[in-house]
């Protein structure tokens, strides 16, 4: 057991992938050499050689398309993009391909590979550095969409998706790369994908988010329990497939429902959730379900960057007008 | 002068050790010169002075540490005012430092190391790469997980809440009607539009008067002219419909008596400097709450709810009291949640805080709700009798008025006393004139002893 | 002509100064009149100044991430000077020294990577494109904008920048090939700086130089000294004048080599040495071009003294300028997503505004109670 960060983990499930079964490949733009330009993948190019940990050209299609090619033939690549700002130009193959060779091939060709790709803002950078694409993956039938917030959860998450037959883009919320520490067991374990967690129970009010938003909605859930507002408040891990039975169950108990996510609010997964809900526990409803999202605009540049983000101040404001709602 | 501050340079760091200074206090620094240099986890930073200036003060001496956010150093760069640098938005980045500080306690002997050392250490990473932007390193922990090792999935535990679309929510909330009591009868056990009719109807039919809030008799003329209008406020709304609503269904009657308090009187006067201590003034209220509520204890009736519907007196093990407070909008009662397990200190405190918020328009819902008796002060204001109204669903409620000094007949001798006129309206459905006399004398006998309502 | 004596094929590198400021290849030397040649001297200075400022800025936490280009200010500025004012510029995200000479102010350059996007906002006349991150998708903008000068006969050209690292994606090789075949006026210039962030040059393509990939557009394409900065000059000048002519697109890749880091959070001492680095620094255009110029008479010690003092002066004071710039307003962020704002986005908007008024009390109490 070792306390470890968010980004830690991540380096430390793939030493152990890698370790277990050799057909683990990891590469990607500086991802070799120097370890990835936030040392993600430090150490193991030293472990493991250059055949299995290297460093690609800046081209984006070739990373992915490659890494289909691999996968067809006996590989498990784990491909990094390397800020998911970049991935459109990887687009064409991910949607294409590596969602639907399965279904092309009638099962004869599957792409078992992962897609890493550091995702989401509040970190003060460029342009193109801050988005959060949940939306543009979650649409695409065959492929597979994990974001975790936790380090804990980072590595059982990222064993499943190494592990797991189907294609899956693994979203890493940077600005909580190294934001804090958990403990994260030695031995190898994986938490299953399409499973979204109960982080805390609660009987007033069913409160959804993830990645990098799990921080803030927890520190709004607990400043509402001074108004007396009890929270359950549910990680959902993995988009693509959802779990939304897990929130519809906590809605039936609680009767209200707000989803938090730093996307864009038009088409975001807020929107598909509230959706099932009110297909699911419509009935149960004691106030309109609502989602806390950043505004349709493009993610501003640091000097714009908070009046897209969200903070727990807003996200507790708005949650309390939903609990409170008669 | 400008008060520099160390910065985070990008690498996500939290504090450095000053290798060198290269100039002494009282040296001229020219800006963009080397001016000190800091050991870092990653790198020896080498911070250049932000202004041509003198150096007028150092933050640490070499060897010493500095955290990010702290002066590096002062210089006089002959502008006159004060001027922060450095750290700027930094500043809001870096983690907590109660925490941060916590984690130091136990590495200081790590600090002692190179930064070459520490990077032959096994847990440490490379803090703070990024390439673009800043990621924030903290040093907080999240409690673990055994998410892995669990077998079972917990069952889902149920709550009795009604099934219903909004509309007939809507309907409910708009007969008054609360829709977790009504029995639905459609599928599931949904609560139908139906269904809401009926109960709407059945409970106007167990009111006394049939007459609902919605269904009052309608105004006479009033001729106009020399009359002025005002539209009422939220607040007044609320004390109409509650007031109304006491009426229909309470038929309430008062007993009122005078109550000898010339020891508790002395007594209060004694202890005042006790409370000023205590930051707080002591009135008549707190023990005036102290001794009702042990009345209340050996007269519980006073203190429980009249189910109409069901029938069924509601008794109840909590003592919240409520306390009118006159506001400039109205009357609003919060009330002091188990008033029973407070002392008279405590109770004088919580009398004070509801009283200014609520002046304040600052109540919050959780201290209007779930009153089981209370009390009013018309006292305050100089009158001596009344007959308060009680706020249904409770049964009764105390109205205390002014105490005076009077000439009282004691031993056929007369003496001055002070006196307090106490008012006790119950509602008579459950409480009959033996039940509220009694509780009268089990109060009087409190209050006419301080040290025996101390001691209870 | 240059494009044919050092055409890609022949593995001859194209330069006309050498370390020194001498003159090595009389029969290329430019002609450019006595102002011009101080002007472009002085942009580059500027270039450097502002470049070692911004990282000093960033040490002492006023500015945010930042890409240098010092070691590449001679060939952003050389070729700058060949072209007019109705040209284009294309960019990357490394072409502050061009962006400089092509009429940006260096307050507009600071405030880009100070983090606002007025900063972009360039004057009347100044035909630079935005800062471009997603590499290589401004090959084909500006095979784009050539062309419509083409069939618009504008008679514009357009210079477009892109890395060694840039070469290897997709839009490259897509901007340049749809460029190739419909002869537009572009030049792309490469600058090889040897590092696409940690990535040396040889992982990022087996070819042996990355002119020679003008071979498979057809195009001519030269490999010249990216620190010399009348070789650079005179390469361009030529294209210009082919593109103009209606000759179509040319390729010159510039070996120059990046002196500092890929960005001002990235630490190049994990993979590179500091004997290459230093190795480099002998070959710096801008002491070389200082020397060529004070043989030519058209430069001293006094000069040198003086141009130091006052462009550190003009960049401390638009540094402090800048730092004084209010943060983003509420209209700034919603306001350019479309030409007008949509129903709902306007709601989005009011909604945000009416939040901000209603807790700006809270956030007073907040930092008075700090």
């Amino acid at each position: 057991m070792a306390n470890m960060t968010l980004l830690k983990a991540i380096n430390h499930t793939l030493d152990q992938q890698m370790e277990k079964d050799d057909n683990v490949v990891v590469y990607g733009e500086d991802v070799g050499y120097e370890g990835g330009v936030f040392r993600v993948t430090a150490g193991l190019q030293k472990k493991y050689g250059k055949d299995r940990v290297f460093d690609t050209p800046i081209a984006e299609a070739a990373i992915v398309g490659g890494g289909i090619g691999m996968a067809m033939n006996g590989l498990r690549p784990v491909a990094e993009i390397q800020f998911s700002g970049f991935m459109f130009p990887a687009y064409n193959q991910i949607a294409v391909h590596a969602a639907r060779m399965r279904n092309r091939s009638r099962g004869k060709y599957t792409v078992p590979m992962v897609i890493r790709m550091p995702y989401g803002g509040g970190v003060r950078a460029l342009e193109h550095h801050s988005e959060s694409l949940e939306t543009l993956f979650a649409h695409l039938p065959g492929l597979k969409l994990v974001i975790p917030s936790t380090p804990y959860d980072a590595k059982g998450l990222l064993t499943a998706a190494i592990q797991d037959n189907d294609p899956v883009i693994f979203m890493e919320p940077k600005r909580i790369y190294r934001a804090f520490k958990q403990d994260v067991p030695e031995e190898e374990y994986s938490i299953p994908l399409g499973k979204a967690k109960i982080v805390q129970e609660g009987d007033d009010i069913t409160v959804v988010a993830w990645g990098a938003m799990m921080r803030e909605a927890h520190k709004a859930t607990e400043s509402l329990k001074e108004d007396g507002i009890s929270v359950e408040l549910i990680d959902l891990r993995t988009i693509s497939p959802m779990d939304s039975d897990t929130v519809v169950e906590s809605v039936k108990k609680t009767g209200r429902f707000v989803v938090v996510h730093e996307a864009v609010r038009t088409l975001g997964i807020g929107a598909e959730l509230i959706s099932r809900v009110n297909e699911e526990a419509f009935f149960h409803l004691e106030a309109h379900p609502t989602r806390i999202t950043s505004p349709d605009i493009t993610v501003p540049l640091p000097k714009g960057e908070h009046h897209y983000m969200l903070d727990s101040k807003r996200i507790a404001r708005e949650i309390k007008k939903v609990a409170t709602f008669e | 002068m400008i008060n520099f501050k160390f910065a985070d340079i990008g690498e996500g760091i939290h504090e450095g050790v000053i290798l060198k200074w290269h100039y002494e206090v009282g040296d001229e620094v020219k800006e963009g010169e080397t001016m000190v240099v800091v050991e870092t986890d990653k790198v020896n930073a080498e911070i250049p002075a932000p202004e041509d200036g003198i150096l007028k003060e150092k933050g640490a001496e070499v060897g010493e540490e500095i955290k990010v956010g702290e002066t590096l150093a002062v210089i006089d760069d002959g502008s006159g005012e004060e001027q922060e640098e450095g750290a700027g938005e930094e500043a809001e980045e870096t983690p907590d430092k109660k925490e941060k500080k916590d984690e130091k306690e136990e590495d200081k002997d790590e600090d002692r190391k190179s930064s070459k050392e520490k990077q032959a250490d096994e847990e440490e990473e490379e803090a703070g790469a990024s390439v673009v932007g800043t990621v924030e390193t903290g040093s907080e922990v999240l409690p673990a997980s055994d998410e892995h090792t669990m077998k079972k999935e917990k069952p889902d535990k149920k709550k009795g809440k009604a099934l219903a679309t909004p509309v007939a929510r809507k309907m409910a909330k708009d007969h008054g009607v609360d829709i977790n009591k009504i029995d639905g009868t459609g599928p599931a056990g949904r609560v139908m539009k139906e269904d809401i009719k009926k109960a709407a109807e059945g409970a106007k039919m167990k009111e006394a008067a049939p007459a609902s809030a919605a269904e009052r008799p309608s105004m006479p003329e009033i001729a106009e002219e020399g009359t002025r209008r005002e539209k009422i406020s939220k607040l007044r709304q609320t004390i109409v419909r509650a007031m109304d609503r006491s009426n229909q269904l309470i038929p309430a009657t008062t007993v009122m008596d005078e109550f000898d308090v010339s020891e508790l009187a002395k007594f209060r006067k004694e202890q005042q400097g006790l409370a000023d201590d205590q930051d707080t003034k002591l009135t008549y209220l707190p023990f005036i709450i102290k001794a009702v509520v042990l009345a209340l204890k050996e007269y519980p009736k006073l203190n429980a709810s009249f189910d109409h519907e069901s029938e069924e007196i509601v008794y109840k093990d909590y003592y919240n009291i409520g306390i009118a407070v006159d506001t400039p909008d109205g009357l609003i009662v919060p009330n002091i949640k188990n008033a029973d397990k407070k002392s008279i200190l405590e109770l004088s405190k919580d009398v004070e805080r509801l009283a200014s918020a609520a002046r304040e328009r600052k109540t919050e819902m959780k201290d209007l709700r779930h009153t089981t008796f209370s009390i009013t002060n018309y006292g305050a204001f100089g009158a001596k009798l009344g007959t308060p109204v009680i706020n249904h669903p409770e049964v009764a409620i105390l109205g205390m008025g002014a105490i005076t000094k009077k000439p009282v007949v004691i031993d056929d001798e007369i003496t001055v006393r002070h006196m307090f006129p106490i008012s006790l309206t119950v509602d008579h459905r459950i409480i009959d004139g033996g039940d509220a006399g009694r509780f009268m004398v089990k109060l009087k006998t409190y209050l006419d002893d301080p040290m025996l309502l101390l001691l209870s | 002509m240059i494009f044919d004596t050092y055409d890609c094929g022949k593995k001859k590198m194209f330069g006309i100064i050498d370390n020194d400021g001498k003159v090595i290849d009389k029969d290329y030397e430019p002609d450019i009149d006595k102002e011009t040649l101080v002007n472009m001297y002085k942009t580059m200075v500027l270039a450097r100044v502002a470049d070692v400022k911004a990282l000093q800025y960033q040490r002492q936490g006023r500015m945010l991430t930042f890409a240098p280009v010092q070691g590449q200010e001679a060939c952003q500025v050389g070729p700058m000077a060949a072209t007019d004012k109705k040209d284009w510029l294309v960019t990357a995200f490394r072409e502050q020294a061009a962006m400089l000479y092509k009429g940006m102010t260096l307050k507009q350059g600071y405030l880009y990577w100070y983090g606002h996007e007025r900063g972009s906002q360039f004057d009347e006349g100044v035909k630079i494109t935005p800062v471009n991150v997603p590499i290589g998708s401004q090959i084909n903008h500006a095979a784009g904008i050539a062309y419509a000068s083409k069939i618009k006969k504008k008679g514009e050209v357009v210079v477009s920048y892109i890395g060694d690292g840039g070469t290897s994606h997709g839009e490259f090789h897509e901007g340049m090939n749809f460029g190739a075949v419909q002869k537009v006026p572009m030049i792309t210039i490469i600058q090889n700086n040897q590092y696409a962030i940690s990535t040396p040059r040889k992982l990022q393509s087996a070819a042996e130089t990355l002119a020679q990939k003008a071979g498979s557009y057809g195009i001519p394409g030269i490999q010249v000294d990216g620190n010399d900065v009348l070789a650079m000059y005179a390469a361009t000048k030529e294209a210009v004048e082919r593109a103009r002519k209606g000759e179509g697109v040319s390729l010159i890749e510039a070996v120059t080599y990046r002196l500092g880091p890929h960005t001002t959070s990235d630490d190049p001492s994990l993979y590179r040495s500091e004997e290459e680095v230093n190795e480099w620094r002998e070959r710096d255009p801008i002491p070389r071009f200082k020397k060529y110029l004070t043989n030519k008479k058209l430069w001293n010690k006094d000069k040198e003294e003086k141009l130091q003092e006052e462009t550190k002066k003009f960049v401390a004071d638009t540094f402090k300028e800048v730092e004084k710039s209010e943060l983003a307003s509420v209209d700034e962020v919603y306001d350019h997503t479309y030409e007008t704002l949509p129903p709902y986005l306007k709601k989005q908007k009011e909604t945000y505004l009416k939040y901000l008024e209603d807790t700006k009390d809270e956030d007073k109490k907040e930092s008075e109670g700090k």
